[in-house]
């Protein structure tokens, strides 16, 4: 029971992490600074790893960035790439920050480490792409910006896990 | 938010705000120098010589004499763009002259008989971005 109860709930944070990335896409924040995005989908990915921890949190990730590939026709594309490694990075230092400073961090630092990581992740690999170094000037542009999103997905998540259920909370 | 949290943002402030200005106070102090094209000679024998397009905002062009097999060609570098100025007389068709004047990366100049080439290279690469 417990466990199709977490399947569910895990398929519905994917899809909910579906439509967030969609959403945003239609947000023009690169008019601010080209590449910037709010990193809403990173909701479900926060929510999916306090909720079922390691595991649980990357499925949903994993299955985020490849379903919304495939229905954006991004994957196997830069896009691609640049969002499984923003992804991957920006969540194993959230998972590390959740196990290890939970008592020092609280959602909102731990969404902001996550953000700031993302940036980190895909400049590393826009270097890898582009091959020119002047890259890692734009890092300091996104982090900054990486804050007040990372602030607000840290708000968000807070008060979504403060109204679930407690049937959802308990499943872990 | 905890002690910790507001720590994080503002050390993470504080940083980016920092890297962004110091680039940006160094294009100040010491002007902008993204043009950093290269013209790039090379001789029949793979020898090559650089020189910054930078370096030929002058009043004076840039002469530089390079032998080949069939005798001595003048290149003429003015102003951010390069030609030959002069083939040797032995060269029949003088398709390198013709070729005029280039100042971008992509044409090259092309001398068959006397085995030179010159081209603009730039120092980074092309790409100038992507976007995701």
């Amino acid at each position: 029971m417990i466990r199709t109860r977490k399947t569910v709930v895990i398929g519905l944070l994917v899809a909910m992490g579906l439509i967030l990335h969609f959403v945003e896409s239609m947000i023009p924040m690169t008019a601010i600074v080209p590449g910037a995005k709010l990193g809403l989908a990173n909701i479900v990915s926060l929510l999916g790893l306090v909720l079922f921890g390691f595991q649980g949190g990357f499925q949903i990730l994993a299955l985020r960035i490849l379903l919304g590939a495939l229905l954006a026709g991004t994957f196997m594309t830069i896009n691609f790439y640049l969002s499984i490694a923003g992804g991957l990075i920006s969540f194993i230092s959230m998972f590390l920050a959740y196990r290890f400073f939970q008592d020092k961090f609280s959602l909102v630092g731990i969404s902001v480490v996550g953000a700031a990581f993302h940036n980190l992740g895909q400049i590393i690999v826009a270097y890898f792409i582009i091959a020119n170094p002047g890259i890692f000037y734009y890092l300091p542009y996104l982090v900054l910006l990486a804050v007040p999103t990372g602030i607000s997905v840290g708000l968000v998540t807070y008060f979504t896990l403060r109204y679930l259920p407690g049937a959802v909370i308990s499943i872990n | 938010m905890t002690f910790y949290d507001k720590f994080l943002i503002i050390s993470l402030v504080i940083i980016s705000v920092i890297f962004i200005i110091s680039p940006l106070a160094n294009i100040l102090v010491e002007g902008n120098n993204l043009d950093d094209q290269v013209i790039i000679i090379q001789a029949g024998d793979g020898s090559r010589q650089k020189i910054p397009l930078a370096d030929t905002y002058r009043e004076e062009p840039v002469i530089i004499k390079v032998a080949g097999p069939i005798g001595v060609s003048i290149i003429e570098a003015h102003n951010g763009r390069v030609r030959l100025k002069e083939a040797p007389p032995e060269d029949p068709e003088k398709i390198c002259e013709k070729t005029g004047w280039i100042d971008r990366v992509g044409p090259m100049i092309i001398c068959v008989p006397n085995q030179i080439s010159i081209w603009i290279e730039a120092k980074e690469s092309e790409l100038d971005g992507v976007s995701w």
